[in-house]
Formats: C-alpha cells, structure tokens, sequence
C-alpha cells in the first residue's frame, strides 16, 4: 500500500471570535486550550467525501488520552463536538437528516445526564450563529412558544434567499443554547425536505395561502427569474417574495393555466422593477 | 464449480479483474456508490457519485477450458441520472446513484431500477445486433426517395451489425419522497416495488408513474419530536406482502401488507437489548443500522451497524442469532471516528448464493467473509499491490494492541480514507466484486 506522508489528523473549531485548533485529534490537550490562530494544513473537511489529495487520514494515539480524562470532560468534549457538527449541517452540500437526528439524540442525551447531574454545568456560551453569507443580525431571537418556531424559520429563510439564492440558511437561533437546543432540531429537520414546495409549506401550517400550489408541473428552468429577483433591500426583498409566493397560489395545474400564471408573475415583475 | 460447499476457508480467493482509473486523483464523479450482480449473474451494474450506470457482462467461459475464468467487461454505460436544484430551498440534488436493482428478466431486455435521491427510473437494456437494409423509399444513409423514381419494390432485410446495446429510460417515478431515498426493493410478486426514504416507504406499480400509495411514515406531527429516521428496507424474496424496515436506533420492523394499508404499525420487531458494559456516548450512533438484508432462503436477515454484522432468525425477535464483529479494535476509537465523522459511514453488506458466508467492507480496503457453518472468518484486502492475475489474496490482519506481529497492521496505521462500503456476490458462483472508493475489483475462487 502506497505509504504517504503522515500528517497528523487536525480539526479546527471557531470558538466565538478565538480560533482554537488541535494538534490531536480529540483536542485533548488540555494544558494548552487555545493555540493561536495557526495554519492547518489539514482542517476538518467538509461532508464530501476526502478524495485521494494524497494524505491518508488515519487515528493518532490520543484516544487513550480521552480515556484518561474524568468523565464530565470527556461528556464536554463530546458535548462541544456534537455541536459544532450540528452547526456545520447547515453549511454542508449535501445536509443528512439522518446524521442531524444521531448528533441531536446525542446532544440531548448529554444534556439530560447534565440535568440530571443537578444544573450547574450548563454548556457555556454557545458559538454564535455561523457567518453565513444570509446571517442576518437583525433577527430577532426565536421566541419560546412553539408554534411560531415554524414561521420564524421559514421567515428567516426566505429573508436568507433574497441574499444569497446559494447558500443553505436555516438560520440558528440567537441565545444561549440550553434554552434553544430544544429548538434546534425543529429548526433542523424542517429543512431537510426536497422539491415538493407544498408540503414543506403545508408542514410550516401555512395551509391557507399555499395548499394549492403543485409544483410538479414547473419546469425548473422557468424559475431563473423567480429564484433571484432584483436586489431591492430588505424589506422591498421579502416583499416581493410575499408577492411571488402568492401569485404562487393562484396558479393551477392545468398545462392550460400555467402560462397565464406565469405571465402574472412577469406582470408582478414588472411592477416590483418599475416602483 | 458452483459455491454451493465453499466456505469462506474452503476457498482461497484470487484476484480477477479491477475496473477503474488507476490513477490517485480520484475525481468524485467516478466514486462508486453502488453494485449490484443481476439474477443470473451474467451482469454486473454500478452507479456513481456523478450519476452514471455502467453494466459489466460476463463473458461466456469456454467450457472446454475451465481454468480460463470468465471475465466481465463493459457491456453498456449510460447517465442516469443529472443533477437537479431545488430552487426553494437553494438545495442541489445530488446526482449519486444511490441504488441499483434488478428486474427479474422476463424476454430479451434487461430492465433495472436506478435511485437518487429524489427519483427512481426504470430502464431497458437492450441489444441490438441487426438491421434492416433495403427500404424502397428510403436510402441507406436515410435520405428519402422519391416514390417516382421507384420501378421495383423489395422487401426489406435483415442483415448482421456490431453488437449495439442501448439503454432508454421507460419509467420516471418522481416526486413521491421529500426525504432522501435510501432504498429501493422489488417485490417477488413481479409487479411492485418499494421505495424508502428517512421518514417514509412507498408502494409503486411498475408501470404506474402517477400514482404511489404510502405504506409506512414516522413523521412525527411535530418534527422537533424526531428522533429515529429509517436507513434502510428491503422485501421479503418470496413471501409478497412482507417487508422490512431499519432504524437510526438500530431495530428492525417487519410489515405485514395484509394487516392494514398502512404499516405503521409492525407485525414484528427486532431489538437486541443493549450490552450496558458497552455504553458511550456513541452507543446510539454506532447502533444505527446502515444495511438489511434478506438471506435468498427467507428464513434469516441480516443487519449491518457500524462494528458488527448480526443475523435474525425471522421467527425470533428479541435477539440476533448470529453476531460478528466487523472491527472491535475501532471500539476504543469511537472518539476520534466521531469526530473526523467516519462513524457515520454506512456499510453494505451481502449474503453468498447459498447463505453460508456473509460479507461486508470495512477500513483500509479491508473486507471481511464469515463463514456461518464453520465459524471462521477471514479479512481480505482490495490493492493495486495484490492485482496480479490470478493472484491469491492473503488473509490480513490487524494488531489491535500489544505487540505488532510480522505482517499484521497496527490499528494506527490504517487508512480511513480507504473503506468498503459496497460489496455484492454473485447469486450462484464464487465471484465478489468489491468496490473501493473509484476502483472495482472482481475477485474469484481459486481454480486448480
């Protein structure tokens, strides 16, 4: 087997605005917790697989160490793990519902036993929301009651679209995380559906306005105007959204109407341009 | 010699062929993400990252001359699938093939099921080695005649071409999952399959792309109560109305089609109650089932986690009556496996023709065969290193700690980046095909 240079695995965690990198793989050097920001060859890559660059990935001997370590920070370093990978879902090609549901079982698991353990260790300040290029400062925090958590998701993504059409923003919520973890995977799963616009929506329980919208009949490519609409600020932006989304709804199936519905949403074009 | 008496020590496996680019710069369309051998053996199809088929036909052994093994070359490649953008979501859905399956073959055309995440299509594989020569009105470069001109009339005939084979896609079964499709199975009554995705399995006719009827779905009402996703389902090979389903927490359903339309409630469950001296962090996770599959027989399944392969007896739920362990030595590691997320990585695994050895991937371009009658089992290794014809492959193995000995690798020394995740046997002969993470390897049982 071809041998390559061995570089040892290294992972890199942003930590509010400290870059705290490991030399080893679990981090467990405990004595020296804050490396400055150094260059790393090798960062944790990303959910695509790591192709043949040359390097082979293989264990360093820290997982000794980790034994070694007393039980409630070998449940912290899982902890801060488990949450790390749960923001970097968000920014993945490709976001696995079943990978998202194993690391927030685990999480809940280590807060319960934390609960459990009488309260004292509460995870320390979360990171912030990752900087996406869709991070909106403004947003409120999510409020508590359920119900609404559906909205501001779907609120704060379709704000996110208007910025940047690219990127995947299921926004994370703002404030310590004990209290919104809970949260989290709602806002998580919520996103992992594909293609069939409606029943997203009708999941969200915004069933008035969109139950009739099938969008299996639209050709993809008669999206390109739709998906980008003329940067406008803000609230022009999530207006003509709005504006989308209902022309949206008057449209029907029928291969007859499609073309009158598409030339509604032209005229709404027009106008968005024109005011 | 069919493998009807070869244990996994009886037979002594030999390097046949390797498909693929030599080259280390591996270029992610050409990443295999599924193989599968068709009924009879005869062919072999694989699907890539970048959504393409391509099917492998064994060539007709000279029966005369046994010890020339039949080799399987490139019968037909196609794209199957291309990529897609949802556009609500500003989401790319991945071309990867996920699942290939084949028809039973029912006249002269080959048909298979191919997935991604989204869709599932049908194709027809077809030959073609004939053609008609001499229309009256039309030229042989296919420029039309001018019926004037015509004084005599003949009758079109056949005549002998180069072999053509073509594949056109005949059904499209789409917008029927918002999850990820994980699994396709076609049932034994030759007319439905099921697709399954995280949440939900549906029911489809094979020539009906309208319509599907939904037969399980764990959707919670509220998704924040989501807790368990399905990896994988497969139907039974000869009971029609029975199917499997497996978990994220690493139990198996089985569904009676009889008992009601929808099956979400099971006729059966298979849980193996966890070892407490086990537990970690990662307990649930390393649970998570990545593979189910059916032996030929009916009589067994076989679920593949992350550390070990398990065989239920279909008739006793509380426990597995078979366990082997995959990679024990990566226990102590389950840490760093965690966080470089290689504990996520699903494993296939795939019954021989008889359901005496079972096989599965691991690390390394390890792969491991358990022999159920002997209790015996072996790892192999998939390398350039061991590619020549014919060459016997030799027994690895790993030195989990203490003293390394002559020819044993030491667990630090393995590569992750190297791992088996598809493996498929042929469903008479021992022949394997074994995919790395670009390359095929086709290995067979020694002939003397």
């Amino acid at each position: 087997m071809g041998q390559r240079d061995i570089v040892s695995y290294e992972t890199s965690v942003r930590r509010k605005s400290r870059i705290r990198t490991a030399s080893t793989m679990c981090r467990l050097d405990v004595e020296s917790d804050v490396k400055g920001p150094e260059q790393h060859g090798n960062a944790l890559p990303s959910s695509r697989y790591m192709v043949g660059r040359g390097v082979k990935r293989k264990l360093s001997e820290c997982e000794d160490q980790m034994l070694d370590l007393p039980y409630p920070q070998q449940r912290q370093l899982v902890l801060d793990l488990c949450l790390d990978k749960l923001q970097s879902c968000q920014r993945r090609a490709e976001p696995s519902l079943h990978r998202s549901v194993l690391l927030a079982n685990t999480l809940r698991q280590i807060q319960r036993e934390m609960r459990q353990e009488g309260g004292p260790h509460h995870p320390e300040s979360p990171p912030p929301a990752p900087a996406t290029p869709c991070h909106s400062p403004e947003l409120p925090p999510v409020p508590s009651d359920r119900p609404s958590t559906p909205v501001a998701a779907l609120s704060s993504s379709l704000l996110c679209e208007d910025d940047d059409a690219q990127s995947t923003c299921t926004e994370l919520p703002k404030g310590p995380w004990s209290e919104d973890v809970g949260k989290l995977p709602d806002l998580l799963f919520g996103s992992f559906e594909i293609t069939n616009s409606t029943s997203y929506l009708t999941d969200l329980q915004l069933d008035d306005i969109f139950e009739d919208i099938d969008t299996s009949m639209y050709d993809p490519s008669d999206f390109s105007v739709l998906a980008c609409p003329p940067p406008r600020g803000s609230s022009g932006a999530s207006l003509g959204n709005d504006y989308n989304l209902k022309a949206f709804s008057t449209c029907t199936t029928s291969s007859s109407t499609l073309q009158m519905c598409l030339n509604d949403l032209d005229h709404i074009m027009e106008i968005l341009v024109r005011s | 010699m069919a493998g009807s008496g070869g244990g996994s020590n009886d037979v002594q496996w030999c390097f046949s062929q390797v498909k693929g680019a030599i080259d280390d710069d591996v270029a992610e369309a050409d990443i295999i993400s599924t193989v599968e051998f068709n009924h009879s053996g005869e062919l072999l199809a694989t699907g890539d990252k970048g959504g393409r088929v391509v099917i492998f036909q064994q060539e007709i052994e000279n029966k005369s001359h046994p010890q020339c093994r039949s080799e399987y070359n490139v019968y037909s490649t196609f794209q199957s699938h291309e990529p897609e953008f949802d556009y609500l979501k500003s989401l790319e859905i991945e071309e990867k093939i996920n699942k290939i399956r084949w028809l039973p073959q029912k006249n002269a055309a080959q048909f298979l099921l191919s997935t991604n995440d989204k869709t599932i299509k049908l194709w027809k594989i077809s030959e073609r080695d004939k053609r008609l020569e001499g229309y009256n009105l039309k030229e042989e470069d296919g420029r039309c005649i001018d019926p004037n001109t015509v004084t005599a009339l003949r009758v079109p005939v056949f005549r002998p071409m180069d072999l053509m084979v073509e594949a056109s896609p005949r059904r499209v079964f789409a917008n029927a999952h918002t999850y990820h499709i994980n699994s396709i199975s076609i049932n034994s009554d030759h007319e439905t399959y099921l697709s399954a995705d995280d949440l939900r399995i549906n029911l489809w006719h094979q020539e009906i792309t309208d319509r599907s009827f939904n037969i399980v779905d764990i959707k919670p009402v509220n998704m924040e109560e989501l807790t368990e996703v399905i990896t994988a389902a497969e139907f039974h090979p000869n009971q029609c109305n029975t199917f499997v389903y497996s978990s994220s927490k690493g139990s198996i359903r089985l569904c009676d089609m009889r008992a009601s339309a929808l099956c979400d409630k099971h006729s059966k469950l298979f849980e193996e109650p966890e070892d407490p001296s086990n537990r970690s962090f990662f307990s649930e996770i390393i649970s998570s089932i990545s593979d189910v599959k059916f032996s030929h027989n009916g009589r067994y399944m076989m679920t593949r986690d992350y550390l070990s392969v398990k065989i239920w007896d279909l008739n006793m739920e509380t426990r597995p009556v078979e366990t082997y362990q995959v990679h024990e030595y990566l226990r102590s590691k389950l840490c760093s496996l965690y966080e470089n997320d290689c504990i996520f990585d699903k494993f296939e695994c795939c019954w021989n023709g008889n359901d005496s050895v079972v096989m599965t991937g691991s690390y390394n371009n390890f792969f491991r065969m358990f022999d159920r009658g002997q209790r015996r089992d072996v790892t192999l290794e998939a390398s350039r290193e061991s590619s020549k014809p014919r060459q016997v492959l030799k027994p690895r193995k790993v030195c989990a700690g203490g003293k390394r000995k002559k020819d044993e690798i030491s667990v630090d020394s393995l590569d992750f980046n190297k791992k088996i995740l598809h493996t498929a046997w042929h469903p008479q002969d021992n022949i394997i095909a074994v995919a790395t993470t670009n390359n095929l390897y086709i290995f067979q049982d020694k002939v003397n």
